[in-house]
């Protein structure tokens, strides 16, 4: 290890910031660093510049349907899922059942948004490490997709298309047509995503052995999601506490393996990744099969919602890990407090534990391989 | 010595795997648009921008109150007795003068929330999608298609249609107030004759009253 001497002979340490404008750090992201030449000492995430007071918005609004466009601006990459489980709670609150229709084209959607998500989440990761051509052939599939939602929703990026006991519009007559060929052409691209970036030897170079998070430190710090399957712990909420029709699909849950360096390093958080989207396919393509053509894309409710009093807890699956929504009902037609529990700011606090000792350059794949979005981390 | 060459044998073949796909996709189709050149077709449903068609507006403000981010403006005038504003084209009556309908598409979120109340959907969103402004004010859409002079007669007519009604109501107020008091007064008048012939068997002290 080279330490930095100064003149009288004692170690000097030296503080730097990195971020918030870092190209590297997936939004507005300020890590101090304290270094040691080119050692990591201490990482220290500073956050909160992208906070939007969305749980204070959510108090302020006067009907639980609007607070559902807020929620897609938390984690805008993966907008659907944000829905997704804010109107499951907010169902599950009101006792309500949706039409079967409904259930499998939310799960179509989270499904597809899911494999948005982590086809911009690998393709950063790539690109932080140096490697640019990955990244533009994903956002090419990437691109497909928000083309079946821009056709159903209307919208890019910020879809609003969940609503309380239903969808706000039908899907368009293609769609299933659309969604198969996705599936259809997406599989190859697996193949090529893994020759050209998964084992391409720099690559495995750059994430095998680097950020190491032992099973037993993600579970201290409640990881969830990739980050957590990644260290080999076998834990997916659509599983272990199926919600929505979940229960209904035949799929596996991908674990790291330690199979380029040791277990829950950088590569196993990234390949954990490549082999959930070929999971989401399965599912998208069962979906598909039991999907029904017909039918109503909305439940009969009273205009203004009033939940009665109480308060609930509803976790679901986004592509970044738990997501939770703790709602206070008083009543009233708007919700008395919103809480999200947010996975990327979880993953976020363990950064300083797993990056200890990392080079610099290392830091950057670790934060690239928990796939943090930061409008998720400071809501 | 022996890993070190494997390394670099297996670092080698990477790149060209890598090579061979980029080669691939280099004489494959294209899938860049050259924006200015070549725009993108969005699908009719796409929401890019809000429209208003203001003749089939009824005022009901139901899209105003349903916008999370308020960017939505409107006022209305009730229409006076001697005018009919019509109907729209849904075949809803249209009660209000709509002196005021701004959209700030500059506060606008998209959410597309706005447009499902709407009884005459009247207000929806459009795919057209540049509309760039220097200024910030240019971003707030007049939709109200009443001029100056014809908001302030209908303000003005509004107004005195109002002030006469209240007029009006007051003097009804006030009629039905006296023939109130005069009731009062009747009765009070009869039960003092009721009194009175009750009061009868005690006549001296009436006679003392009248002297």
């Amino acid at each position: 290890m080279i330490e930095a001497i100064t003149d009288s002979g004692e170690r000097r340490e030296m503080t730097i910031n990195m971020g918030p404008q870092h190209p590297s750090t997936h939004g507005v992201l300020r890590l101090e660093l304290v270094l040691d030449g080119e050692v990591v000492k201490h990482v220290k995430p500073h956050i909160g510049y992208l906070h939007r007071c969305f749980e204070k918005y959510a108090e302020q609004m006067d009907d639980y349907a609007k607070v559902i466009p807020y929620t897609d601006r938390m984690d805008y990459v993966s907008a659907m899922n944000q829905e997704h489980g804010y109107v499951l709670a907010v169902e599950r609150m009101l006792e309500l059942e949706v039409p079967e229709r409904v259930e499998y084209i939310r799960v179509i959607m989270a499904e597809l948004q899911r494999i948005a998500s982590h086809l911009l989440g690998i393709g950063a990761f790539g690109l932080d490490l140096g490697a640019f051509t990955p990244f533009l052939y994903l956002f090419i599939e990437r691109e497909k997709i928000l083309d079946i939602f821009e056709k159903a929703s209307g919208a890019r990026l910020l879809y609003n298309y969940m609503a309380v006991a239903g969808l706000m519009r039908d899907v368009h007559p293609e769609f299933k047509d659309e969604v198969a060929d996705f599936v259809k052409t997406f599989r190859p691209k697996i193949k090529e995503l893994d020759d050209l970036l998964s084992y391409n030897k720099i690559f495995v170079r750059r994430t095998a052995n680097i950020g190491v998070l032992p099973v037993k430190v993600a579970l201290n710090y409640a990881a969830s999601g990739p980050v957590l399957r990644g260290s080999g712990f076998k834990w997916d909420l659509r599983k272990n506490d199926p919600y929505s029709i979940y229960d209904r699909f035949d799929f596996d849950i991908p674990v790291g393996s330690g199979e380029m360096g040791s277990l829950g390093d950088c590569w196993d958080r990234y390949i954990v990744r490549v082999k959930e989207m070929e999971q989401s396919l399965r599912i998208i393509e069962q979906a598909l099969d039991g999907m029904p053509d017909e039918g109503d894309v909305m439940a009969a409710i009273p205009k203004r919602i009033r939940p009665k009093e109480g308060e609930l807890y509803v976790r679901t699956e986004s592509p970044r890990g738990e997501l939770g929504y703790y709602i206070v009902s008083d009543k009233s037609a708007s919700p008395f407090r919103v809480k999200a529990r947010a996975p990327s700011f979880v993953h976020l606090s363990m950064l300083p534990a797993i990056s200890k000792g990392a080079l610099i350059a290392d830091i950057v794949a670790i934060v690239g391989s928990i796939d943090i979005v930061l409008g998720e981390v400071d809501r | 010595m022996v890993e070190a060459f494997k390394n670099s044998w297996i670092t080698f073949k990477s790149i060209f795997i890598g090579m061979g796909i980029t080669i691939r996709h280099f004489f494959g189709k294209s899938v860049t648009l050259q924006y200015p050149d070549e725009r993108p077709v969005l699908p009719n449903n796409a929401r890019a921008k809000l429209y208003v068609n203001i003749d089939d507006c009824i005022g009901c403000n139901l899209c105003a109150r349903a916008c999370p981010v308020n960017c939505i403006y409107i006022d209305t005038v009730p229409s006076t007795s001697d005018v009919d504003l019509g109907k729209t084209s849904t075949g809803n009556p249209k009660r209000f003068w709509l002196t005021r309908f701004d959209i700030d598409m500059a506060k606008c979120m998209y959410c597309d929330l706005c447009v499902h109340p709407c009884p005459t959907n009247c207000i929806y969103m459009v795919s057209e999608y540049e509309y760039s402004e220097f200024n910030r004010t240019n971003l707030i859409y007049h939709f109200s298609n009443l001029e100056p002079a014809m908001v302030a007669e209908v303000k003005e007519k509004a107004a005195n249609e109002a002030a006469e009604k209240q007029r009006q109501r007051e003097e009804m107020m006030r009629k039905k107030a006296e023939e109130a008091k005069m009731k009062q007064i009747e009765a009070k008048k009869q039960a003092e004759e009721k009194n009175d012939g009750e009061k009868g068997s005690e006549p001296s002290k009436k006679e003392n009253g009248d002297s």
